[in-house]
């Protein structure tokens, strides 16, 4: 099995990718790169620009947003399957977390022009792609409503 | 007496005359067979249930006017003793006290807790209504008609000696038609009267009213006579004019949980709890300790509430009937409707006490008539027999350890049981008793050969107690209480169990289970959620579980620090691992309400089946049993018939504000 192959296969097993369409599937995997990344490192910090998207293959990464006296938080881990920068999806915005990992790590990750000029050059992959981003977002919506109401408290 | 339709219509042919100069002989009759004699008498401006020494006491010649928030006594144009009809004064007064000593503990030279053996002279109730009766028999079933029973209750109600009277007039406030309960009275009694001129129309409805009424100077009835007291109270069922369309309010008000009416009733209500004070069925209590100052000795005494007090649905983590709305709808569709689904009739008479005593003209028949609609039949769980059931008795347990969990929850190990408690089941809870403090509910989360463990958060006075509570002291069992875990439902299906907070010590002895059967099941999964990585619970079952490979163990913190390589994200994130077909799942879920609804939508929205979904629901609970009413959730007392409920047996009212 070559590489793109292993990482079709791993989209496969995952609640994001396995509802792609195979021909984006084929697509991401070609306009991104297979990277490794070691426990602890940082990928993306908090204010950067959001120049790539990724979605992780297999490890963990926590987002963290700092908190002033609090030192970094982590809001939310990022398993296998979903992704991390999003925000490269649109032109010129922020990195709204900083993303580290927090075990030995590795993601398909696409350089945000790329994605975005094959986006809107290939409706197929856009009508693919844009639903599972955007069930992405609105998972992590849903998950910070219900850690912003504290429900373990009190 | 209690009620006996035999006995009844055994007495039905013996009726007979008495005239009114001779009423005294009744009451002499009644007071020379030892009994002390209740009924009505004027007082303060209203006609109240007092001690009644002679027919002098008795309200002879006066008449009420009945409206909406309005009563008032005025002199009739005739000698009718009973010519007006009820009162403020619910017969409740006298069977169900609204102050009554229910426990006494002490931990001085011993410790215990003593029962006081309930207290019930033989007594004459003189003067009570059609509804009045009905209400007495609703008041049966609540506290003698289950599986658990208000002992107090039975002697009072046993000593009670019934003088029944039929109206033959009404108020505008009366609807005794409308629920079926009167004006006819149809036994219940040992003795009857109908008023008619001259006097009394009477006859004896039980062996014990037979021999009163052979005392009497009474004479045969003429047909005139017996006409004219038939005649009177049918001129009351008559002049009450038609009857509300009752059949199936009860169905057609679940239908209607959010009409705005409910708002605009609770407007104008001003919580004084009249309604439930006046009603002659309502039957929630709580519990106050009197203790001394040192806390070695304390009183139990059981106190009339209302579902109207703010902080009557209250607990730990919020009040469940917040807003004056939800406390008038839960009283409302109570009376109306889920009294049907727990006691098997309505919990209203049609008395009309709760119109006329209400400050600001609120008519429960307007309510009913603007609030429509229906939900099936419930199926109730069983439960196990418990020990120690009633309130104020105890089973006394030694604690033999105390294991910290987190900076607020402990774990104590009680041994020394009653063996009913080792034959608890996973789900099931126990009230927790010490001298001075109010005993609480708690889930037994685990079960030993000798012992069980209940994991206790230091949130109010008594669990603060009981996590500083030390090896060797002892504690005051009522259980097992509730009903269990079904874990049989889940027997080749992949079983998953999602606990959130400290909702995992009830679902502790589950996955225990789980874990010692884990070849019954497709596959075992534990879903755990808390706050932070401080606040999770069991550290070491959950790695001991994890090592098993019986279960698949996977936890999540909504919030860590840079140090935590685990898991971040609410529960339902959790969800997203789940790869198999949810048709074959069956979940148990527990947490804080808002938790297990998020976790109920995601757990239904991947196809698991609502009638495979488990919750135990948490209230407020003081008796455990069924008879305070706090904890009670449409349809159900969670005490009683839960904490675990099958979703789909929940319906509408799970996760619903202000049930």
């Amino acid at each position: 099995m070559d590489e793109y192959a292993a990482v079709i296969a791993t989209l496969n097993h995952t609640w994001f990718g396995a509802e792609l369409s195979p021909e984006t599937q084929q697509r991401l995997a070609r306009l991104g790169e297979l990277q490794d990344f070691e426990a602890d490192e940082v990928i993306l910090r908090e204010g950067d620009d959001a120049r790539e998207m990724g979605i992780l293959l297999s490890g963990r990464l926590a987002l963290q947003t700092l908190v002033p006296e609090r030192g970094p938080v982590t809001i939310l881990s990022v398993e296998p399957g979903d992704i991390f920068g999003w925000s490269a999806v649109l032109a010129d915005t922020k990195a709204q977390s900083t993303v580290v990992a927090t075990q030995v790590s590795k993601a398909l990750v696409i350089e945000g022009t790329t994605l975005r000029a094959a986006l809107k050059e290939d409706h197929a992959l856009a009508a693919s792609l844009y639903p599972q981003v955007l069930k992405a977002v609105a998972r992590r919506l849903r998950s910070t409503r219900l850690q912003l109401l504290d429900l373990f408290a009190g | 007496m209690i009620t006996s339709p035999a006995q009844d219509q055994a007495a039905a042919a013996s009726q007979c005359f008495l005239a009114r100069e001779d009423l005294g002989a009744l009451i002499d009759a009644v007071r020379d067979s030892g009994r002390r004699l209740v009924g009505p008498t004027v007082r303060e401006g209203a006609i109240v249930y007092d001690e009644i020494q002679t027919a002098a006491d008795l309200p002879v010649g006066w008449r009420d006017e009945q409206s909406a928030g309005h009563y008032r006594l005025e002199r009739s144009t005739d000698d009718r003793v009973f010519g007006y009809t009820v009162g403020p004064t619910p017969w409740k007064r006298f069977t169900f006290p609204p102050n009554l000593t229910i426990a006494r503990a002490h931990r001085t030279n011993t410790f215990g807790f003593d029962q006081p053996v309930p207290d019930a002279p033989p007594v004459a109730f003189l003067g009570v209504r059609a509804c009045e009766l009905a209400a007495l028999a609703v008041q049966d079933r609540v506290f003698l008609g289950g599986q658990f029973t208000d002992e107090d209750y039975r002697a009072r109600r046993s000593a009670a000696f019934i003088i029944a009277v039929q109206c033959t007039t009404s108020s505008s406030t009366c609807f005794c038609t409308s629920m079926g309960t009167g004006p006819e009275v149809h036994g219940g009694y040992d003795i009857l009267l109908t008023e008619i001129d001259g006097g009394f129309v009477i006859q004896a409805g039980s062996t014990a009213g037979a021999a009163v009424v052979a005392k009497l100077p009474t004479r045969r009835p003429s047909h005139a006579e017996t006409g004219a007291a038939v005649d009177n109270v049918e001129a009351v069922r008559t002049g009450m004019g038609e009857p509300l369309p009752m059949a199936g309010v009860g169905d057609r008000l679940k239908l209607q949980l959010d009409h705005p009416r409910w708002a605009q009733v609770a407007e104008r209500c001003v919580e004084c709890g009249n309604c439930t004070m006046a009603c002659p069925t309502c039957f929630c209590t709580s519990v106050v300790e009197r203790s001394d100052l040192d806390g070695k000795s304390c009183t139990t005494e059981r106190q009339w509430d209302t579902c109207f007090d703010v902080g009557f649905a209250k607990v730990a983590g919020g009040d469940f009937r917040a807003r004056p709305r939800d406390r008038y709808r839960q009283w409302l569709t109570h009376k109306f409707s889920t009294w049907w689904d727990q006691f098997g009739s309505s919990g209203c008479v049609g008395c009309g006490r709760c119109i006329t005593w209400c400050p600001v003209r609120i008519d429960v028949r307007e309510e009913l008539s603007a609030i429509a609609p229906p939900v099936a039949p419930i199926a109730r769980p069983v439960a196990v027999e418990p020990v120690a059931a009633s309130p104020g008795s105890y089973s006394i347990a030694r604690v033999a350890s105390i294991r910290s969990e987190t900076g607020d929850t402990a774990t104590l190990t009680l041994t020394d049981l009653d063996p009913a408690f080792l034959a608890g089941r996973p789900g099931q809870f126990v009230m927790v008793a010490l001298p001075a403090f109010p005993a609480v509910p708690i889930s037994m989360s685990r079960f030993r050969a000798n012992a069980i463990e209940l994991t206790i958060r230091a949130v109010g006075p008594t669990s603060t107690a009981l996590v500083n509570l030390h090896p060797g002291a002892r504690v005051g069992l009522r259980g097992p209480l509730g009903t269990f875990w079904p874990m049989q439902e889940a027997y080749g299906r992949h079983a998953v169990v999602v606990a959130g907070g400290v909702g995992l010590p009830p679902l502790r002895g589950l996955v225990d289970a789980l874990v010692a059967n884990h070849d019954r099941f497709e596959s075992v999964s534990l879903f755990y959620g808390s706050r932070t990585p401080e606040d999770q619970l069991y550290c070491d079952d959950l790695e001991a579980w994890s090592a098993s490979k019986a279960i698949d163990v996977t936890v999540t913190v909504d919030r860590a620090g840079p140090d935590w390589k685990g898991r971040v994200g609410v529960v339902t994130t959790l969800f997203d691992m789940i790869s198999w077909d949810c048709t074959k799942v069956t979940a148990f879920v527990v947490g804080p309400e808002r938790m297990m609804q998020a976790s109920v939508q995601g757990l239904l929205s991947k196809g698991v089946p609502g009638d495979r979904i488990h919750v135990s629901m948490e209230r407020h609970m003081e008796c455990g049993i069924g008879l305070c009413g706090h904890c009670q959730m449409g349809g159900r007392f969670v005490c009683k018939d839960g904490p675990v409920f099958r979703l789909n047996d929940l319906g509408a009212m799970f996760n619903r504000e202000g049930i």
